[in-house]
């Protein structure tokens, strides 16, 4: 019977068929393959499943198991299988196992799905780690018939959005405890959504890039939209559906006249096609890569394609907009880097003043229109934009050919460590909003500092390092990012990235006095119960972000030096 | 007695002219029409312009990849209308109407 | 080509008639606009309220299930095209992909999206769903039961 499917008619027939490099498409089939098992799960489960119960030990089990599994894993394989590693891997699968079974058994469906969730994120975590070795000891190599390229940007790229996703993962599982939601569906799109952006990181062909940025963007419209205790949660889907929609079919536009004047998708082809154009007048080609950036600036939220973002940002349940803020700007990036410095680096001349543009209008506008904002969400939103113009600034140094290779690694830098402050920022947002998302003006936050001193402090934390704050990570980050466009002889971008910095200093310090001035209703004693609910996973992420911020602040050698080594574009 | 269009000669240009064309419309419909569901259906219209536009390159170049892309681009068409389509109902149970003027909480 | 001249002639006429008219009524007609007149439905008497529609989200829910089911044959035909060519590797690849497909159509009939009518009665009285397609995409008709949030 399979013979009939398989015998080939004549061997002239026959279709050479591609290899599957495992090694290089294991991060996204890993997320991919957990994302279709948390959906069978909650389809077998349904009806007799109790949605909600989640107890913190299976948290703790399901996120600390496979780390331990992965730390026992790759030091048994350099101290030669020794008993201790085996031990710690044992005991990594064992307490992974056990928080399944016991959530299986007891029908916690949202608790199983977590676990597999986390796992999936965790093991994907340890196979980047895997190609990061190969590729620093045996250089990038492309695969699956040039479709997917294994390189320093997008191990880098895939690992910073790897962990947004473990952080998206916690907030989502508190947020969807509080608000009583669907969780299996959350969690699995949260894994969809991360697929498209690891795909997208290693993407070597610009139809692999389009349908990576649709498999991203479309889940992410859905969890915009995931809320229905508030309406304005599908009022920011839908705004975001529409105009996300709107800008890839452009970006898609941008695709088909690029195919049509260099006759190929693949990058490297591109780019090799490209030595016999440069200087010629194409005009095909001019239109193509414009539209392509206009997509991808929608994407990264660069003014002017921001329209959307305060919207959705303010409208979206809290941790999307953290992981929007974090994952999406980053995965977006690296595909601009890819394409811009990797692919098209011979027509630099063309598309450098549009990305230098692009830059100072987002820093400006993203700086000046945060100041009249009243909501602390939509504040954040505007100064996200702000942010995409630093990294602006790195990308359009990129191909310098002094200093060029500081500034891919100053956009990488820098988009590592805003992922961090993001999504700090936004964990905090996350847990003064209250049920319901109520509380995100700035009135609520009038003497948070009296009430809950330590959220109070960690949200100063990661607004202060958002500002560039010395002895934060965001002050190394922006060092860095002003640093490649003075060495690039850039003094008038690098001054006006300063100048908006000052200015959006002024946004932060304004939430943080808010904070610390007095509660105008007067309430001196908090009262019992109406104290805000910090639970385990939202916990987890603070901290984590809180050290790492403060960590990369101090010592910043480590991630810098990591962030050099991942600027190798395989097209460029 | 010669058809009425005999002379001219349909070349992949004209494709691509209707192509340019069919995306323009779809692009300045989103921006200007205010029923969510037209507006919808515009991206659908910009897609499939870019479909033409592959095909119509694909012929040119003589080359089998502009056609397959088609087929992912369909595919996305598709799942995009589903998500859109889920969307808009979501919100249109809530509230009688698709307009986009309707949808105005969040402002700032 | 004498034969066809009056046609193309008519036809050319009745566009220029058609945007004349438009243009017309446009230049010279008189406007002034009230809300009355600008409802969609323009019968001179500005309603109260929108009238309470019935909205059948069952057949959106099908449509839905059906546009991202169909679009499989989309890769299946090509397949089915090569399919001895590609050998093994090809039957491993299209089961992959059905199989992928098959996990959401579980997900579909598991949340009732399509069972409706007489069948999703029986399937209620066999089975205690706690959530079907409408509570999901209607939160009136859950918020007693799982809106308890704090």
């Amino acid at each position: 019977m399979l013979a009939l499917f398989t015998q080939p008619i004549d061997a002239a027939r026959m279709i050479a068929v591609p290899k599957i490099d495992w090694l290089a498409i294991g991060p996204p089939v890993v997320l991919f393959t957990a994302a279709l098992a948390i959906v069978l799960l909650a389809s077998l489960l349904r009806g007799r499943s109790l949605q909600h119960d989640l107890d913190d030990w299976v948290v703790l089990c399901a996120f600390a198991g496979p780390i331990e599994f992965w730390l026992g894993r790759f030091s048994a394989i350099r101290y030669n299988h020794d008993v201790f590693s085996i031990i710690v891997m044992l005991a990594g699968i064992g307490s992974v196992a056990f928080a399944m079974g016991v959530s299986i058994v007891r029908k916690h469906t949202f608790a199983a799905s977590l676990v597999i969730a986390l796992a999936g994120v965790i093991s994907a975590v340890a196979i980047t780690v895997a190609q990061w070795n190969v590729v620093r000891t045996s250089g990038s190599f492309t695969s699956m018939a040039g479709a997917v390229a294994v390189d320093g940007m997008a191990v880098f790229v895939m690992g910073v959005v790897l962990v947004a996703t473990v952080f998206g993962l916690l907030l989502g599982t508190s947020w969807i405890r509080r608000e009583q939601l669907e969780g299996p569906e959350f969690l699995a799109l949260l894994l969809l959504c991360a697929t498209g952006m690891l795909v997208m990181a290693s993407a070597n062909d610009l139809i692999v890039v389009f349908v990576a940025l649709e498999v991203f963007s479309i889940a992410l419209y859905v969890m915009t939209a995931f809320d229905r205790h508030r309406i304005e949660s599908q009022e920011a889907g839908l705004k975001y559906f529409l105009l996300g929609a709107f800008s890839s079919a452009i970006f898609l536009y941008g695709v088909a006249l690029t195919y049509g004047a260099t006759g190929s998708t693949n990058l490297v082809t591109i780019r090799e096609s490209l030595t016999g154009l440069v200087g010629g007048d194409n005009g095909l080609l001019m239109v193509g890569f414009a539209l392509m950036l206009v997509g991808l600036g929608f994407k990264v939220a660069a003014a002017p394609f921001h329209m959307w973002t305060p919207d959705v940002y303010q409208g979206a349940p809290t941790p999307v907009t953290a992981f929007m803020a974090g994952a999406t700007k980053v995965a977006a990036f690296g595909a601009l880097l890819r394409i811009f410095v990797g692919s098209f680096d011979l027509l630099q001349t063309d598309w450098r003043p549009a990305v230098y543009g692009l830059a100072i209008v987002s820093m400006i506008v993203g700086s000046v229109a945060a100041i009249v904002q009243t909501d602390v969400k939509r504040m954040l939103a505007y100064s996200s934009i702000a942010h995409a113009g630093y990294v602006l600034i790195g990308v359009q140094v990129a191909t310098e050919s002094n200093g060029g290779l500081g500034g891919t690694s100053a956009a990488l830098f820098y988009l590592g460590i805003y992922m961090l402050m993001a999504v700090g920022a936004f964990a905090v947002i996350q847990v003064v909003g209250r049920a319901r998302e109520t509380d995100s003006s700035l009135d609520d936050y009038k003497g948070l500092a009296r009430k809950e001193p330590v959220l109070a402090g960690l949200l100063t934390l990661f607004l202060l390092a958002q500002a560039g704050v010395p002895l934060t990570a965001g002050f190394v980050a922006k060092l860095t990012v002003f640093k490649a466009a003075v060495d690039a002889g850039q003094f008038q971008i690098a001054l006006i990235g300063m100048l908006s910095a000052t200015v959006a200093a002024f946004v932060y310090l304004r939430i943080v006095l808010s904070m610390y001035s007095g509660d105008e209703h007067g309430s001196a004693t908090p009262v019992e119960g109406n104290r805000l609910t910090v639970d385990l996973p939202v916990r987890i992420t603070i901290s984590l972000t809180a050290a790492l911020v403060l960590l990369f602040g101090v010592v910043p050698g480590w991630l810098l030096d990591v962030a050099e080594h991942a600027t190798s574009i395989l097209a460029g | 007695m010669t058809p009425l269009l005999g002379a001219v000669k349909i070349t992949t240009e004209y494709y691509l002219a209707v192509g340019a064309l069919m995306f323009t419309i779809g692009a300045v419909g989103l921006l200007i029409r205010r029923n969510t569901l037209i507006m919808f259906m515009c991206v659908e219209l910009m897609l499939n312009a870019v479909n033409l536009t592959f095909v119509a390159f694909a012929k040119r170049l003589n080359d089998a990849h502009g056609q397959a892309i088609v087929f992912f681009t369909l595919v996305v068409a598709a799942a995009e209308v589903a998500v859109g389509l889920a969307i808009i109902v979501a919100i249109f149970r809530r509230r009688q109407g698709v307009t986009a003027d309707d949808v105005d909480l969040l402002k700032g | 080509m004498n034969d066809y001249l009056p046609l193309v002639g008519m036809i050319a006429l009745v566009i220029v008639f058609v945007l004349a008219s438009f243009v017309a009524s446009i230049l010279l007609g008189p406007r002034n606009p009230n809300s009355a007149k600008q409802a969609a439905y323009e019968c001179g008497i500005v309603p109260e309220s929108e009238p309470a529609e019935r909205f059948p989200v069952k057949f959106f829910l099908v449509a839905m299930s059906f546009i991202v089911l169909d679009v499989e044959i989309v890769f299946l035909y090509p397949f089915a095209m090569v399919m001895r060519g590609l050998g093994v590797f090809g039957l491993v690849a299209i089961t992959i992909f059905v199989l992928v497909l098959l996990i959401p159509f579980a997900y579909l009939l598991s949340v009732g999206a399509l069972a409706w009518g007489p069948v999703a009665q029986v399937i209620r009285e066999i089975v205690p769903v706690r959530r079907t397609s409408v509570a999901v995409l209607d939160p009136a008709l859950t918020e007693g039961t799982t809106g308890q949030a704090a």
